[in-house]
């Protein structure tokens, strides 16, 4: 769940038309069109990255008239469902996983089973990853990956480039070769096992 | 008892309030004096910086630390990236780190007749941040136009490791080489646990967000810091790696500058450094029963500072950060992402948010952190309703007001959190140097304690964390 307060404004005249804003953009609400940046408001999340990025200073962000609730209704799918999918990405349902937004694994999960099929989706619909954009890719492709998605990252973009490796899937001569440098995989697979299988604390309206 | 140290100032910035809005800084409040590091711990070395001699000093040792450094390699026609990262601006005011970057450009040209050289600044979720100071310190005429900040949604580059395809920032890697300018300070101990500190922007400042998200979210939080020397170690990174140059740091300032063509044989004096020195500072901080916990720097909320220990550590204070045999600190993301939606963690051993902060008077801290979890869990009051509003409009703290109270003053909130705590210990995190201002029955504590400390962290401590590590040979 986010509340979204800001909305992302172009300063026409400055713009350059460099793209850069469209590349970082989470949601896909920002698009060059006649070498102009324009903002589409109802997509924008505030989440700021096209106006700390832009090399032109052209954008600001503004406060909204009214703000936007952004949501999804984990109730509106089978719980069963939600609880599968996370404990297959290895995640606890409840755990947080935007840290920004305080998005629970479950609200993503509860995305994707009613139907978002990439990061770009996900985080309109729930407002994970509109906070620092940095922390929470991962989890988000863990969990579409669990769900037998396979996203394609916007064509042209940096918005994201692909999943990377898990503690579980760390080569066992890896794990040998560094076992005196104070990487504890084995260990940190035994505590992050006990979070995933962990129970819910169950109040679902958040 | 000793006068307060005068604090670091407020600057001026897009992550904080205007430096006119800080009006009064805690450590001008009445009852309030100051504990000299040395005082508390004797054996802490000495300090190049703050000195006589200013960043003179820093460019002097800098200088000296190069001229054991191979730079054969760097030919005249090449390219050479200096990658720096935000924290160092940070440390003591920020001119020393500026000054070490500025001579390291300066002595590279010097001995290898390179003129393309670059600065690269990566950065930590404020992603102008070392665009500032940049400008600020200069760095942008001292490299003749050729320096800029760089964040981890610019466009990437693929990594190949021995872990799989990790994503670093391509433009620290446009160049032929690259050198690693950073310092030794341990700052977020919560996550790298002193493990591979030295190694650590490879994983995080210099990295994109796919690899940033692999370290917080995929690989727990002691195997973490791998993801920094899995970069580190592959043939992309090994075949344009010059050489490291560190500005060496203690609680108490600058010891030195320490340079090195390997990376691993600095890490592991740095790791001595940090356990040592840093170790014995935040047990100390361990130690302390009950306190109001001021935060007045210009700085993220986690960042502030106090005897080189942050604000996210001391919220830690109640473990044993370096002790790798406690998995989750009080604080740190792995644990924050493990509390449930009743507000407590998921499993039973996950330890509290350090019980002794009654209060955090938040008199002056910047944006651009996820920091809600601490005004949830810390009861906090944050001085004057311009500071409240700029965090209601920061994407990364937009439900840290839910939580907060906020106070007109800086008299006003202490007097509060004195009444309503009952504690009269303070503890300022506002970068003075040297030492640290506190309240007086604080400062007594301190002082009392530290001794204790000393000895147990050299008899006990010390020798588990460094074995642990590796570096005990
Ligand atoms: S980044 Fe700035 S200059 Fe470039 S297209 Fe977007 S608004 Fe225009
Ligand atoms: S969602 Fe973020 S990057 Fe996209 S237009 Fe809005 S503020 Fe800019």
């Amino acid at each position: 769940m986010k509340v979204v307060n800001l909305l992302a404004a172009v300063a026409a005249e400055k713009c350059r038309g460099c793209k850069t804003c469209e590349k970082v953009c989470p949601v896909l609400a920002i698009k060059v069109v006649n070498r102009k940046a324009v903002v589409d408001a109802e997509r924008c999340r505030g989440c700021a990255a096209c106006e700390q990025r832009c090399p032109d200073y052209a954008i600001t962000m503004v406060k909204r008239e009214e703000p936007v609730v952004v949501k999804v209704d984990v109730s509106a799918v089978d719980y069963a469902r939600v609880e599968d999918l996370c404990r297959r990405a290895r995640l606890n349902p409840e755990q947080i996983i935007c840290y920004c937004t305080a998005t629970r694994a479950e609200e993503v999960a509860a995305a994707i089973l009613q139907g978002a099929r990439s990061p770009e989706e996900v985080s309109f619909l729930t407002g994970a990853r509109t906070g620092c954009k940095v922390e929470c890719i991962q989890p988000i492709l863990r969990l579409l990956e669990a769900a037998g998605i396979k996203p394609e990252p916007p064509r042209d973009g940096w918005q994201w480039y692909g999943r990377t490796v898990t503690v579980w899937e760390i080569p066992e001569g890896v794990k040998h070769k560094y076992a005196t440098r104070g990487f504890y995989f084995d260990e940190d697979i035994k505590l992050l096992d006990r979070v995933v299988a962990a129970p819910v604390q169950g109040r679902r309206d958040s | 008892m000793r006068p307060p140290i005068t604090p670091i100032p407020p600057r001026k910035s897009q992550y904080g309030i205007d430096p006119s809005l800080v009006k009064t800084r805690v450590s001008e409040l009445p009852g309030m004096t100051s504990v000299l590091l040395k005082e508390l711990f004797p054996d802490l070395p000495e300090v190049i910086y703050p000195g006589e001699e200013g960043v003179a000093a820093v460019r002097k040792a800098t200088e000296a630390a190069l001229q054991k450094i191979d730079m054969s390699k760097i030919k005249p026609e090449h390219s050479v990236n200096i990658l720096a990262s935000h924290h160092g601006f940070t440390l003591l005011g920020g001119e020393p780190y500026a000054e070490m970057l500025k001579t390291l450009k300066d002595v590279i040209e010097a001995r290898t007749g390179c003129k393309n050289i670059r600065l690269r600044a990566g950065v930590g979720l404020r992603f102008r941040e070392t665009e500032e100071y940049i400008k600020r310190y200069g760095l942008d005429k001292h490299f003749g136009g050729k320096a800029i900040g760089v964040a981890p949604i610019d466009q990437g580059i693929p990594i190949e490791t021995e872990i799989g395809t990790l994503y670093g920032i391509r433009k620290i890697y446009d160049a032929d080489w690259i050198v690693h300018a950073h310092n030794s300070d341990v700052r977020e101990v919560h996550f790298h646990r002193q493990v591979d500190r030295a190694v650590k922007p490879f994983g995080m400042s210099y990295a994109r967000i796919e690899t940033r998200s692999t370290y917080h979210q995929n690989l727990g939080p002691r195997a973490a810091n791998f993801t920094a020397r899995a970069i580190f170690d592959s043939p992309f990174v090994q075949g344009k790696f010059a050489f490291a140059s560190f500005l060496t740091v203690a609680p108490n300032g600058i010891i030195g500058v320490d340079a090195d063509n390997d990376l691993y044989a600095l890490n592991d004096r740095v790791t001595q450094i940090g356990c040592r020195y840093y170790g014995k500072m935040m047990t100390l901080f361990g130690e302390i029963d009950e306190c109001i916990a001021a935060l007045d720097f210009p700085c993220p909320v986690v960042y502030v500072f106090s005897a080189g220990v942050i604000y996210a550590n001391f919220a830690g204070a109640n473990t044993d950060l370096y002790d790798l045999d406690l998995p989750l600190p009080a604080y740190t993301w792995y644990t924050e992402a493990f509390y449930g939606k009743a507000g407590k963690p998921l499993l039973k051993d996950i330890p509290p948010l350090n019980p002794a902060i009654k209060m955090c008077v938040h008199n002056y801290a910047w944006t651009g952190y996820p920091s809600a979890f601490f005004s949830e869990h810390i009861p906090t009051v944050v001085v004057g309703q311009e500071q409240a509003d700029l965090f209601n409009r920061d994407p990364q703290n937009l439900t840290y007001m839910k939580h907060a109270v906020v106070a007109e003053t800086t008299e006003a909130a202490m007097e509060f959190a004195y009444k309503t705590t009952g504690t009269r210990k303070v503890l300022i995190f506002d970068g003075a140097m040297g030492g640290i201002n506190v309240s007086e029955p604080l400062a007594e504590l301190l002082l009392k304690k530290a001794p204790a400390v000393s000895e147990r962290v050299e008899s006990e401590l010390l020798p588990k964390w460094l074995r642990q590590r590796g570096v005990d040979r």
